[in-house]
């Protein structure tokens, strides 16, 4: 579990002190979350990287002027997200999104057989498949919500959209989604 | 079988992500700043933590640079020093404004209507020649405005913009950076005062300038070189002076702002 609000308020609290040990941590906590939701905006590992990277380096440059209380998540999402968005249109590129299923992944009833572990699979691989085909906006808050597991505020700063937009947004993608699969199975 | 959203939510669990890197965040380093950047930090103290990190930051943004010694003033322009300078982008075709990134031909009060700060207009030049004006998204969240002065009488047209002198005036919020400036060996940086506002004037050898978005990531194409610059504050707006003068032309032309 990444850094819960009270421990956020603390760290935050010191790092404005210019308590350095404490921004450290405050990375340590959030860089995972910021890096996959860079790579989901980029689709390129090294992109990523390069804007979790500055987006820590300018939140520990903004951070006197973070807002105590507030939650310290979104906040940081808002500023690498930024850059990685950023980092997709300086260079004019955007990298195919290819995300994978893990090997080693043995979800659910230990009781299935290894054809149905299989054929699970195999539909995870094929929707995961889809999502990644889906449109830029779509593929993005679908992602957001569901692959990076981030709640509606963070979807938000993440996309730099309102929280608002965010839940029509998705019920637009998820209907397309849905209509893709419903074509896969029919064919 | 399980509905979609809950197919999506077990996917989370699945999925083979990169592995994440050890994000290392340096933090201040006081020494690597310029002796003018510390002679400045020592004036203004409470500018002194956010000129130190910048330093780390620009000095983590900019790969090429990254070795390079760097200095920030709060005139939302990061400045960089390197040995060698990066190559600028080929300059795009076409009018001026779309040469040098300067945004759309407009007319100086129709600039005003669309800026919402006083533009400022230096009495020794007289009305430019031509107005360019730049908004968000394309340009700082308070709008950028630049005065086109084709030819004056002692300050030769400059081979690096065309024309005698540029004066862009921009504004933003608080911390936000509107110009990134990388200055080489051949290039001097001196801290100045203009009607008692802080201001760099950067002379010598032509440095790279590259116009940046409110994260200070510069904006793609608009790397160019620039001549002598004078850049200082008044009262929230950024003022920059370009063009191959002298320091004194310089200054007389921001005094008369």
């Amino acid at each position: 579990m990444e850094g819960r609000p009270t421990d956020d308020s603390s760290l935050v609290s010191r790092a404005q002190r210019g308590d350095e040990a404490a921004y450290e941590e405050i990375v340590q906590l959030y860089q995972q979350v910021a890096f996959r939701t860079a790579y989901v905006i980029t689709g390129s590992a090294a992109d990523a990287e390069d804007a979790a990277q500055e987006g820590f380096v300018k939140a520990y440059r903004a951070i006197g002027r973070f807002r105590p209380g507030a939650p310290l998540r979104p906040w940081l999402l808002r500023i690498v997200a930024n850059e990685a968005r950023n980092r997709v249109r300086s260079s004019g590129r955007r990298h195919q999104l290819e995300l994978r299923l893990s090997e080693g992944f043995r979800p659910g009833d230990a009781a299935q057989s290894p054809e149905a572990v299989a054929v699970a699979s195999d539909e995870r691989r094929r929707l995961l498949a889809m999502v990644s085909a889906l449109g830029e906006e779509d593929r993005l808050v679908i992602a957001s919500r569901y692959l990076l597991e981030l709640n509606g505020e963070e979807t938000a700063a993440a996309l730099g959209i309102p929280e608002g937009t965010v839940k029509s947004r998705l019920s637009r993608a998820l209907d397309r989604l849905r209509s893709r699969v419903q074509e896969a199975t029919d064919a | 079988m399980p509905d979609l959203e809950e197919q999506l939510e077990a996917l989370s669990q699945a999925i083979d992500w990169p592995p994440t890197p050890n994000v290392r965040v340096v933090l201040p380093i006081h020494r690597e700043v310029s002796g003018a950047a510390r002679r400045w930090v020592r004036w203004v103290p409470a500018m002194a933590a956010a000129a130190a990190i910048l330093v780390v930051a620009t000095l983590l943004a900019y790969t090429p640079t990254r070795d390079a010694i760097a200095g920030w003033l709060d005139l939302h322009t990061t400045i960089h020093r390197t040995p060698q300078l990066p190559s600028p982008s080929p300059h795009p075709s076409g009018p001026l404004g779309k040469r040098l990134g300067l945004g759309d031909a407009t007319t100086l009060a129709q600039a005003q209507s669309e800026v919402a700060w006083p533009i400022w207009v230096p009495a020794s030049l007289g009305r430019p020649d031509e107005v360019y004006v730049l908004v968000p998204p394309y340009g700082p969240s308070g709008g950028e405005v630049t005065l086109v002065y084709a030819e004056r009488p002692g300050i030769k047209v400059s081979g690096q913009t065309g024309v005698s002198i540029l004066i862009t005036e921009a504004r933003g919020k608080v911390n936000e950076q509107f110009f990134g400036k990388t200055l080489g060996p051949g290039t001097t940086l001196e801290n100045v005062s203009v009607n008692g506002h802080a201001g760099w004037w950067i002379s010598g050898q032509p440095h790279t300038f590259v116009i940046t978005d409110a994260n200070g990531n510069p904006y793609f194409g608009t790397l160019r070189l620039a001549t002598n610059t004078l850049v200082f504050d008044d009262n929230g707006t950024v003022v920059r002076i370009e063009g191959d003068m002298t320091k004194d032309q310089a200054l007389k032309i921001a005094s008369s702002i």
